[in-house]
């Protein structure tokens, strides 16, 4: 690949890891329900056909010969449905499966690091070979020899090939310009898909020694109907001379997916009439017929079209690096800015009585242009933690096997939408507790479980969940718990516990976390290096958040991540107090409300309650906690909004609603940090569309803020 | 971002503009007035001098931060210059933008005067019975206009 390997490799790169989730994903499920339906089948042998066909055109034999085999048997599995697999063999051949998107990835990793890939694939081959065997039974016997030595033959093919075959002319092969004489015939290898792209990239390859030639089919590059003519009759080269005809040959015979190749030549004085016209038609007349006659034989093409219309799908999504969503970002945030700077211009208060309809009509359309860009934009940080998740279904599956520990993971509140930084710090920290809890946390023996009166098998529950302020991703385990007494005396022994000093459970739980600390005395494949919890600490601490671990002996562990939502959006409400405005997570409000005076119920500590569906909830009056000059102080003027989190309930009292919207949090800028605002129930703030700051009010913690003491 | 080498060339301008004495060790200052007094800030730490932005107040901090402002999508705490020295303050949007070891933190001045180069050796220190705080020396005008007080931005910060 002479011309922009990079980006290809890249997008290869993408392509073959986007296929491999998609084939976990099915497997994970197909597993489950122990069979295969109809459209998994086919699914899969799509993604083998893709995995073949880009693998084959970035020249991975080794990659493109194991999809090729998977393709195969499940050619077979298609054509007779599960019902050809033999009930017992079905682990078998998900096992194979899994092995197989393993040694994908493991490629593919190495193809990332730029190493060689492994070539030793004869064993894998068999065992794909065995399988296929048993399903086509008898008939594999005579079948399977024939099959190996093709594969076997390859590269002795593609030796023997270079040597090319001398052809007597036919009109077809005729060149159109009877200068150019020397023809060259292409044949690709069989079913290696989109041959005429491949054609295309040999003939631009070809260009690069010898400028001066002719192709046919000459629209190949964007005719994909050429493909299956291309595949069935090659393609025709036409050169000047013999050698330049020969320098050619050397770039096709290095080529992965040409099968062979044949040279053609022409009587120079060639009737020049006769040979235009030539070749010009049986291409036409191929082209219509092949399409036509093709249905019958369609296991190439039908996979072709399928994976056309699977395309598109995929297609619909490229990946961005992050920087240019960070410089969008950035420029939209102006351009919302700069709107509001336009249409509320002060030079526009000096044309009063002036009729501006129509830069009225200009202005409201702009704005609700700069809105939708702004939403827009703000999404495409946002992505779902389902991937993330979805891996862990893996994970726990393999070790359960591994460790004969057979366990679930419930995995609740996927679509969580988290922003894309944050979800690439987390996933690793989340893998190593799913790790730790099969390895440490499920009990290895299923009989200790159904002793303790629980469910043979494990569960894992896998949760994530936006607050409004944060997102609260936590792992949880039925099993044995974290012995305290275990983790306290290992921890005496590695010299991190003081032996004379008494330890609350939180305290030993946290030594757990600490560098260098494993409980279990074997180191295993999955776990007990000691690397994990510090690193999962580590890395949730570097987007801010903290880890809570929490335990009980013999029910479970629970550990926890809170991760605050620094560059996240949030839908929050805006309201007013005096001047200022403020915005409360919607997720933490649960209704507002109107009330008199007279419905406030006063205390004995001077606070004051509301009675709202038969409870009591206090009431926080905004502008007097944080002293904002404000004319609504009556309880007839302004509104209640109901708050709510985790631990309180209460309601805060506010001038006016002025209405939901998108907001970027923004994190305050550090200096502010120094007086402990984040105390005063402040979480961040946000830009408002016309570029007026309003801060995001923290819930949880505005209702200790004395009222008074945290005055401007 | 085009408007950030639009500023990047004023504020290169500027300096050109102040660029008169090569043969002596010099500093360049951007000089304000503050009530009666005249500061000079090193020109190194100036990001860019704005006016009339929209002050958002935030609690739990001393009164001498009047709040945020936003800055193209940035938010940066905003220290009255007057309130900081005691001064009863006065209605005045002039802000000087200052970029403190990577902090981004605006000033309001009463007004911005010029930039100077000062040589080096005719910053003197402060007196020391002297209660100016935030200051770290003092020089005279050039062009005997008064004393300019050389403004420490680390000492303005700390408490």
């Amino acid at each position: 690949m002479a011309n922009g390997g990079d980006s290809i490799l890249e997008m290869y790169l993408y392509e073959t890891n986007t296929l491999l989730e998609q084939l976990d994903n099915i497997m994970l499920t197909a597993e489950q329900a122990d069979t295969l339906s109809q459209d998994d089948v086919n699914e899969i042998f799509r993604i083998m056909h893709t995995l073949k066909g880009s693998a084959a055109m970035m020249e991975f034999e080794p990659l493109m010969t194991i999809a090729h085999r998977i393709e195969d048997m499940f050619f077979l599995i298609r054509e007779g449905s599960m019902d050809v697999i033999p009930e017992q063999d079905k682990p078998k051949l998900f096992d194979l499966l899994f092995k197989s998107i393993d040694y994908f990835r493991n490629q593919v990793g190495k193809i990332e690091a730029g190493e060689p890939l492994s070539t030793n694939i004869d064993s894998f081959v068999d065992a794909i070979n065995m399988f296929i065997d048993k399903i086509k039974g008898d008939k594999a016997a005579e079948d399977k020899p024939a099959e190996d030595k093709a594969e076997a033959e390859k590269p002795a093919e593609e030796k023997g090939a270079s040597q090319g075959e001398q052809v007597a002319p036919t009109a077809e092969t005729a060149p159109p310009d009877a200068r150019y004489a020397y023809c060259l015939r292409v044949f690709l290898d069989e079913g290696c898909g989109m041959e005429n792209l491949r054609a295309y990239m040999t003939v631009s390859d070809v260009r690069d020694c010898c400028p001066d030639f002719l192709f046919e089919p000459e629209d190949m590059e964007d005719n994909t109907e050429r493909a299956a003519e291309i595949a069935e009759n090659g393609f025709l080269m036409h050169f000047t001379s013999a050698a330049d005809r020969k320098a050619a040959i050397e770039i096709v015979s290095g080529l992965g997916f040409v099968k062979n190749f044949q040279t053609i030549d022409h009587p120079l004085p060639a009737p020049k009439a006769e040979a235009k016209s030539a070749p010009a038609e049986p291409p036409q007349a191929e082209a219509k017929a092949a399409p036509a006659a093709k249905p019958a034989p369609a296991p190439k093409a039908a996979p072709a079209a399928a994976q056309g219309t699977g395309h598109q799908i995929k297609q619909s999504l490229i990946s961005v690096n992050l920087s240019k969503l960070d410089q969008l970002m950035a420029v939209v945030g102006e351009i919302v800015i700069t709107e509001a700077m336009v249409t509320a211009s002060p030079d526009l208060r000096g044309l009063e009585g002036v009729k501006l309809d129509n830069f009225n009509k200009s202005a409201r359309q702009l704005r609700k242009l700069t809105d939708e860009l702004q939403d827009i934009s703000m999404s495409l940080r946002m992505v779902p933690v389902s991937g993330t998740f979805q891996k862990m279904r893996r994970i726990v599956r393999d070790m359960g096997q591994k460790l004969g520990r057979p366990a679930r993971l419930t995995i609740i509140g996927e679509d969580t939408e988290i922003d894309k930084t944050i979800v690439d710090a987390i996933s690793d920290p989340i893998m190593h507790i799913v790790r730790n809890s099969m390895d440490h946390g499920i009990e290895a023996n299923e009989k200790d479980r159904i002793d303790a009166g629980k469910d043979p098998e494990g569960e894992i529950i896998l949760s994530a969940q936006n607050t409004g302020s944060e997102v609260i991703i936590k792992i949880e385990d039925d099993g044995a718990g974290v012995d305290p007494d275990a983790v306290l005396r290992k921890a005496q022994r590695q010299g991190l516990a003081n032996p004379d000093v008494e330890y609350s459970q939180k305290e030993i739980l946290n030594f757990l976390m600490m560098p260098g600390f494993s409980t279990n005395t074997e180191v295993t494949e999955f776990s007990g290096r000691g690397v994990g919890m510090d690193v999962v600490k580590k890395n949730v601490e570097s987007v801010g958040g903290v880890v809570i671990m929490t335990s009980e002996l013999g029910k479970g562990t629970c550990t926890t991540l809170k991760i605050p939502l620094t560059t996240a959006i949030m839908d929050g409400m805006e309201v007013s107090v005096g001047n200022s405005i403020f915005t409360i997570p919607i997720q933490n409000i649960r209704q507002s409300f109107k009330v008199t005076e007279d419905d406030i119920i006063h205390d004995a500590m001077q606070g004051e309650m509301v009675h709202r569906m038969d409870n009591f909830y206090p009431v926080v009056r905004l502008y007097q906690t944080y002293g904002i000059e404000t004319q609504a102080t009556r309880m007839e003027d302004g509104i209640l909004v109901w708050v709510e989190t985790g631990e309180s309930s209460y309601c805060l009292f506010v001038d006016e609603l002025l209405g939901e919207q998108q907001v970027v949090i923004k994190p305050l800028p550090s200096y502010l940090n120094n007086f402990g605002i984040k105390d005063a129930g402040i979480v961040g703030c946000t830009i408002l569309g016309d570029g007026n700051i309003s801060l995001i009010l923290e819930v949880a913690n505005l209702m200790g803020v004395p009222a008074g003491y945290a005055g401007y | 971002m085009s408007d950030e080498n639009m500023l990047f060339a004023t504020e290169q301008e500027q300096m050109e503009d102040g660029k008169q004495i090569d043969e002596i060790a010099t500093r360049k200052f951007l000089t304000f007035q503050t009530d009666n007094l005249l500061f000079g800030i090193a020109a190194e730490n100036v990001v860019e001098i704005i006016t009339s932005h929209t002050i958002t107040r935030v609690p739990m901090v001393p009164s001498y931060v009047r709040g945020i402002i936003n800055l193209r999508g940035q938010t940066i705490p905003l220290i009255d210059m007057r309130l900081r020295l005691n001064i009863e303050p006065t209605d005045t949007d002039c802000i000087v933008v200052l970029n403190i070891d990577e902090m981004q933190i605006g000033i309001l001045v009463d007004t911005v005067c010029q930039i100077i180069d000062i040589p080096e050796q005719s910053i003197r220190a402060v007196p020391e019975h002297n209660a100016q705080k935030y200051v770290s020396g003092m020089s005279s005008m050039p062009d005997g206009s008064g004393t300019m007080l050389v403004l420490d931005c680390h000492l303005l910060l700390s408490d």
